[in-house]
């Protein structure tokens, strides 16, 4: 598994004035769960599009410093090696779509083929990944024909059986319904279970502190902090960023309560909970016996 | 049944039925091959698809079978005549080998086109080695078009609902599509943009020779179809010979 380093990245939007990216330097380990968060132009999709060669190799523009995944610089590869390493979804499901297959099973087949797979893996890696993404009776259907959520899950079904090391989601349910949205972050888990590195964009705060072991926090294209969810959200500055802390989080410092162990506030549900004491037993007190 | 032959071996049909006729050099060739096709198209029970463009095809020939019936550079004997009108036996037959020929070519092309499902021509058009740009360029037009013409109502409807008028007269409409194609176009530009960003990370642009996920399987009727038209093209090329050697 492969390593995902940034030295020095620097970028420039062709016609653009500003740098989207500013000096950014990284190093995330095999098997982590990152999460960005930022305000909207902060340059997060940017830096996503940076990891698979997105940038600079389809938008040209001003590069400086690298991104290697491994032993691979992205800025020297084809997107086409990049892609069986780093697999990305987008927002919108429905421009993810190829609009040249007429099934899902078919679509999920778009990459493998383009990979020159031979058949029976093909086969083989399609069925794996709808059934992870739970979307396999669905296979028949016309890919147009599928609910904004099922409609992402078949993106990501797509990229995972390229069987990528990172898959990347750049805010991949903020045009989806609350109950799409759900099916997404239940599929993003299952991901994350198996192994894969996952790196995400959201702005739904609770998610990104449930499931990230690392934050990065970007403003105007710049790092600001790369850390735990409980430190970052446990700065005081999150409003200078445009970024709003976790609802438990925003309670606990409002009431001073912090975690005696980490010293940061508490920033998620569970963790709230056991740190008011508050437990089952003592809420049905005669339930038990 | 026709339905499930190899792509491959309605194109290799479409080639004989055209070269053989013009190797033997009879009309009754032709004829004969048109004959085959309206039997496998009667088998496909896709017959009747062939009628709106017969109909219209049979109109231009039928101009051609009138001008060349009565000023033919090769005309002499008379056929008959429509008033003052004078049609002569050497234009029409001239006209009726053109007539046969594009039946015979529009009812060969016919098999492929109507028992064949759109995106199983176009794979095996890429792997006759067709740019797979340009494939997916023709079957992505199957699927897009539809969905452009449900984003098209989508908009009309939320531009209704906010008050605008787009049906009525034809003013009221051409003032209401102006507002109408601009979020389509600038909707399909973003799209169109967005898409080619998703084709690209799943391997588009890859140099690496493409697999197919349908294996277009060679049955034991293509195999029996293909003998008997090698056969027949054979045939017709022994004929040929022996037609020059006399
Ligand atoms: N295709 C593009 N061409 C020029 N500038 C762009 C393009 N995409 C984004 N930008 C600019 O780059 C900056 C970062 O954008 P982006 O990475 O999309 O931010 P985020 O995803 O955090 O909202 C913004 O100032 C934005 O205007
Ligand atoms: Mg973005």
């Amino acid at each position: 598994m492969a390593k995902i380093v940034a030295e020095h990245l620097k970028y420039k939007y062709p016609l653009s004035e500003k740098l989207a990216l500013y000096d950014i330097s990284f190093t995330i380990e095999p098997g982590e769960f990152i999460g960005i968060i930022g305000e909207n132009n902060a340059g997060k999709s940017t830096l996503c599009q940076a990891m698979v060669g997105i940038v600079p190799n389809f938008y040209k523009g001003a590069y400086g410093g690298k991104v290697l995944i491994g032993d691979m610089e992205i800025a020297k590869s084809n997107i086409s090696d990049i892609c069986k390493k780093v697999g990305i979804v987008f927002q919108n499901p429905f421009n993810q779509v190829t609009g040249c297959k007429l099934t899902v099973y078919e679509e999920v087949a778009f990459g493998l083929e383009n990979m020159g797979l031979p058949r029976s893996e093909m086969i083989d890696r399609i069925d794996y990944s709808l059934k992870l993404l739970d979307i396999y009776k669905y296979k028949d259907r016309n890919p147009f024909d599928l609910s904004g959520g099922q409609m992402q899950r078949m993106a990501i079904a797509s990229i995972i059986a390229m069987r990528p090391e990172v898959i990347i989601l750049d805010e991949p349910t903020s045009q989806l319904d609350p109950q799409g949205s759900e099916e997404v972050f239940r599929a993003v888990q299952n991901l994350s279970r198996e192994g894969i590195t996952i790196i995400m964009v959201e702005h739904k705060m609770e998610k990104i502190a449930e499931y990230s072991d690392r934050v990065m926090l970007l403003h105007e294209g710049k790092l600001i902090a790369f850390e735990t969810p409980e430190k970052i959200f446990s700065r005081d500055d999150l409003d200078c960023y445009g970024v709003t802390a976790p609802a438990y989080t925003r309670i606990c410092k409002s009431l001073g309560i912090k975690n005696k162990k980490t010293g940061f506030y508490p920033v998620t549900l569970e963790e709230t909970k056991s740190l008011i004491g508050f437990s089952e037993k003592e809420r049905c007190p005669y339930d038990q016996n | 049944m026709i339905h499930k032959l190899d792509p491959n071996s309605k194109i290799i049909y479409i080639f004989v039925a055209n070269i053989a006729p013009a190797l033997i050099g009879a009309r009754m060739a032709t004829a004969s091959f048109i004959l085959i096709s309206i039997v496998i198209l009667t088998i496909g029970k896709v017959l009747h698809k062939t009628a709106p463009m017969l109909e219209f095809s049979g109109l231009i020939l039928l101009t051609v079978a009138i001008i060349q019936g009565i000023f033919h550079q090769g005309n002499t004997t008379v056929a008959f005549a429509l008033g003052s009108v004078v049609f002569y036996k050497e234009g029409l037959m001239f006209a009726l080998g053109i007539a046969l020929n594009v039946i015979n070519i529009l009812m060969s092309f016919s098999i492929l086109v109507l028992t064949t499902k759109p995106s199983d021509m176009v794979e095996t058009f890429v792997h006759m080695g067709l740019s797979p740009r340009l494939g997916y360029v023709m079957s992505s037009v199957f699927q897009i078009i539809p969905q452009m013409t449900k984003t098209m109502a989508t908009i009309t409807d939320a531009q209704r609902s906010r008050g605008m008028e787009t049906e009525g007269k034809l003013k009221t409409r051409i003032k209401a599509f102006f507002p109408l194609i601009s979020p389509v176009v600038m909707n399909s530009l973003i799209s169109t943009k967005e898409r080619a960003i998703a084709l690209e990370v799943r391997g588009f642009g890859s140099k690496q020779k493409k697999t197919f996920l349908n294996d277009l399987q060679k049955t034991r009727y293509d195999d029996i179809f293909r003998f008997v038209l090698i056969l027949i093209l054979i045939l017709s090329i022994f004929w040929r010979v022996l037609i020059w050697l006399k």
